[in-house]
């Protein structure tokens, strides 16, 4: 397909403001005679709050007001999949952070104050951290139901006899750290209540629509008496899926009829959000001796933390992928979501899939090892290819570059192999360099579960054209994508369309900008409104023209009928035409890709439409006596389906390795111990190497241009492929994350060192 | 410790911002952030972290990066403030806003502000650094979007360009 705007390396919207320091984030924002927001937070992990006494922090000068859980005009309750959060305690408080109360107040002074002078009383409550203890019978029962969340059971096949069938058996447990997202822009907004009284709330997220409903809900009004405007926003990696600052915004608003603001602090945006779920994970997985995969069972628990936020779909994810993109006929899955008194687990990049990589790339190098196969040719063997079934019974029907991605990183194991061969000087004592492989699969959108997306196009009498999209763009590009996908279809530039984004007033649901499906799903919704808006100006140029509008081309801003260029009438002139005869052109698009329902017992049915591929390689360097392990190089190799914009993925790609380094390497969230970026160390330049980013296009039918997604899949293989690395170079497997200091300090006896 | 001693006592001082004179009187306690974002209404540098380790605050004091969080009012009296502001706007890029632009390295763009300046302090002082001397420059400025290859490659690209002008 020859295309004009998508493919290209266009500039990013928005990236002169953003380079000259023009643009605005919410906590740039001027909005005079603001009020300051603060949240008094239980010091306690699990407890029951027996009196509120507010009225010392009442008098003190500056304070507007203060408001608890009695205040809450609808339900206080809110979370995205289970409602299990309260905005502020009504009785219990689960875990170090959770907001009791909501101070109004003239200055940041008078709240700093009123925070001190709040009288809380809260009854401790025997608390536990551990998921396996929470399990157990006997153990604080977090919330009413009980501290199991969920369970996600996955069956196909006979695993018995799958591993009776197998020449070799590897059983190994694995664990994973909780991280922090760490975006640089902490959470804030604006809110005011507008003349006609709805409740205007400008603030970073990723998912506007549904924060409306769910301010809505708390608030006790109607969805059109909220209006949710998302800023520029500065990172969100799953974090701003939840709410944050938004639920207090939206009360205070609806209290006083003054705005008010809200801004984290770097200590409180990691206090009182989500974390990446810590999973704990047993795998037996059998083989035969070419390698062949047999059968494969897993057990998977992931801490919750307090609450459920996406812990469901976390739980769910982690089962569905627990194989790896591999064909294996008998699977058995089980997979928990677990309650504790830790901070709340939530979405970040990638939902479980990151963590559970971790084990099935980790046991296909123990296989490879053990069988004497090189990394590459045992993923081949085993790799999905079109036709393949999957765990959950599906068949993959097309785009399955997985393949490819492995063809596309041999190059790169083989010139890694052969430098480390051919490193002349002797390496200091305890060095040791390594090369390490891993792959994924990653399904793109909401699991098992409808997502749909919309999208309109219009154009005016003067030929003007507006984009409009509920999708947040949160960093990644989503404007740049979407606005490339429309200008693609009507024959136009991007700079020609005016883009009006997630504003819940002006654009209607896009969905989350979450589980990479923006490019697809949302890129799907505007190539359709864009499609139908272009055939309303075919039909009226097909008038003019007096010839079949399948005959009329639409391109580089021009119509004429097919062969006759030189008759060509400006695009604006068609729309003036079109206009005047039938009023406004609004195109209506709306894309919602195939899934059923994932059977409760077995975990059968169809999770997601598509799915990306990718293998990525790491030469790492190993200090055994210091226990820094650096990577050298990284080439990563992405199925992205149809890179819209080059520049964007590979900008993820780079991006999700840096990420997976410190995921790997030294990343981990302490609950009550970690307060900001001096003890949550993320990777800097430094730490992160030169990387090679392989974009395979091996196109998806049913998405814009074949497009699928890719900013999850960035990050998943790195980790996992370090650790192989780490492997290859000493001789010994790290079962558990981070792969820190103290961990390779002890890997290596010292007699080896 | 000076600052220590130093508390909300009003003390005037007097910068030169973006090539502009001012003259403000502040609580001696207040940071230099603060007194950008909040009395100048210079946003371009951000409060990521307020303690000195993300970087999203760098602005040039006398040339030399530093996190205006870390900085209070009486030690930027007398100084030469460049902020993102003062380096160029969209009808005349900063070869280095241009660059940056060009590589695509910018993602949500809240670190941005600070990494074009630790990158000019960087140039300013070496003009001609290598892919890893770039790396130790902007080493203080968190990014957690881009990964920083494509910054490396715009940074690169504005010294190897000053190298060409200038032989």
């Amino acid at each position: 397909m020859i295309t004009n705007v998508v493919g290209k390396r266009i500039q990013r919207i928005g990236i002169q403001q953003k380079v000259t320091g023009k643009t605005k984030f919410a906590a740039d924002l001027d909005i005079p005679g603001a009020l300051t927001l603060r949240v008094y937070r239980s010091p306690v992990a699990h407890g029951i709050v027996r009196k509120i006494d507010t009225k010392k922090a009442e008098a003190i000068e500056g304070v507007v007001r203060i408001f608890t859980a009695k205040d809450i005009p609808g339900k206080n309750l809110y979370g995205i999949i289970n409602r299990d959060q309260t905005v502020l305690a009504d009785s219990k408080v689960r875990f170090i952070g959770d907001p009791i109360a909501l101070i109004a107040a003239e200055n940041e002074k008078s709240a700093e104050q009123a925070l001190k002078a709040l009288e809380i009383e809260i009854e401790e409550l025997p608390a536990v951290f551990d998921p396996l203890e929470a399990l157990k019978p006997d153990a604080p029962r977090i919330h009413e139901k009980g501290n199991l969340l969920f369970t996600r059971k996955i069956k196909r096949g006979d695993v018995e006899k799958g591993f009776s069938a197998s020449d070799i058996i590897l059983e190994e447990t694995y664990e994973t750290n909780m991280l922090e997202h760490a975006y640089i822009e902490p959470e804030s907004g604006i809110a005011y209540r507008e003349k006609e009284g709805r409740i205007t709330i400008l603030v970073t997220t990723q998912n506007p629509h549904a924060d409306q409903a769910q301010l809505a809900a708390i608030l006790g009004i109607g969805p059109e008496n909220v209006r949710v405007i998302q800023t520029e926003t500065g990172g969100g990696f799953g974090g701003k899926l939840d709410m944050s600052v938004q639920p207090f915004l939206a009360l205070a608003a609806y209290y006083l009829d003054r705005p008010v603001r809200m801004t984290y602090s770097r200590e409180e945006s990691f206090q009182a959000t989500a974390k990446r779920h810590p999973l704990k994970i047993r795998m037996k997985t059998g083989a035969t001796r070419e390698g062949k995969l047999m059968a494969v069972n897993a057990e998977i628990i992931a801490d919750t933390g307090a609450y459920g936020s996406y812990g469901i779909a976390v739980a769910t994810r982690a089962a569905v992928h627990a194989t790896g993109p591999y064909e294996v006929p008998n699977v058995a899955i089980e997979s928990k979501a677990v309650y504790t008194n830790n901070n709340w687990s939530g979405a970040m990049r990638g939902f479980g899939v990151p963590q559970i990589a971790v084990a099935h790339e980790s046991q296909m190098d123990k296989l490879a090892d053990s069988l004497g196969l090189d990394p590459i040719s045992i993923r081949m063997a085993n790799a999905f290819k079109v036709g393949s079934v999957t765990p959950t019974g599906q068949t993959l029907r097309a785009s399955v570059g997985i393949r490819e991605t492995l063809k596309k990183i041999r190059p790169y194991y083989e010139k890694f192999s052969r430098e480390i061969q051919e490193t002349q000087h002797p390496l200091p004592q305890g060095v040791k360099l390594g090369v390490g492989v891993a792959s994924m699969w990653y399904g793109i959108g909401n699991t098992g579960h409808p997502n749909p997306s919309s999208a309109q196009v219009e154009i005016d009498e003067t030929g003007k054209i507006t984009l409009l999209t509920g999708a947040a763009d949160i960093g990644q590009g989503s404007d740049t994508v979407l606005l490339q996908i429309a200008a693609e279809v009507l024959g136009v530039g991007t700079e020609e369309i005016l883009l009006v984004r997630a504003d819940t007033g002006l654009t209607t649901d896009a969905g989350a900008t979450s589980a990479s499906r923006q490019t697809y799903i949302s890129g799907r919704a505007v190539y359709e409104a864009a499609t139908k808006a272009k055939e309303a100006l075919l039909k009226k140029a097909a008038e003019i023209f007096n010839a079949p509008s399948s005959l009329i081309v639409c391109d580089g801003g021009y119509f004429y009928p097919q062969y006759r260029e030189y008759q060509k009438i400006p695009f604006g002139e068609v729309a003036k035409r079109a206009v005047q005869a039938d009023g406004v052109i609004r195109g209506e698009g709306t894309f919602n890709p195939e899934t059923s329902s994932l059977d409760p017992e077995t975990g059968q049915g169809i999770p997601y439409t598509t799915y990306a591929f990718a293998t990525q390689v790491s030469l790492v360097r190993v200090d055994s006596v210091t226990g820094q392990v650096s990577v050298i190089r990284a080439a990563s190799a992405h199925d992205v389906g149809k890179a819209v914009n080059p520049s964007n993925v590979e900008g993820q790609i780079f991006s999700g390795v840096a990420m997976g380094i410190g995921m790997g390497l030294f990343e981990q969230f302490f609950p009550n111990k970690t307060k900001s970026f001096d003890t949550y160390l993320i990777p800097t330049a430094l730490d992160v190497p030169e990387v090679t980013p392989i974009i395979v296009e091996d196109p998806e039918p049913t998405g814009p241009f074949g497009a699928k997604g890719v900013g999850e899949p960035a990050l998943i293989p790195t980790a996992p492929a370090i650790l192989n690395a780490i492997h290859q170079a000493t001789g010994r497997w790290v079962n558990r994350l981070p792969a820190d200091l103290e961990t390779i300090r002890g890997l290596v006896p010292p007699e080896e060192k | 410790m000076e600052e220590a001693e130093l508390g909300n006592e009003i003390v005037e001082i007097s910068m030169q911002v973006n090539g502009v004179s001012v003259v403000l009187r502040t609580p001696a306690n207040r940071t230099l952030l603060s007194i950008l974002r909040e009395d100048l209404r210079l946003t371009g540098a951000k409060e990521g972290c307020g303690i000195g380790e993300c970087g999203a605050c760098t602005v040039l004091m006398n040339g030399k990066a530093v996190n205006a969080c870390m900085v209070l009012a009486p030690k930027a009296d007398g100084a030469r403030i460049t902020t993102i502001e003062g380096l160029g706007d969209e009808a005349r890029l900063h070869p280095l806003q241009e660059a940056f632009v060009k590589h695509g390295a910018v993602q949500c763009g809240f670190c941005t502000p600070g990494m074009i300046l630790s990158a000019k302090a960087l140039l300013d002082e070496n003009p001609n650094p290598t892919r890893l001397e770039i790396r130790e420059g902007i080493s203080g400025n968190l990014c957690r979007c881009t990964g920083y290859q494509q910054i490396v490659d715009a940074i690169e690209e504005v010294a190897a360009r000053k190298q060409g002008e200038e032989s």
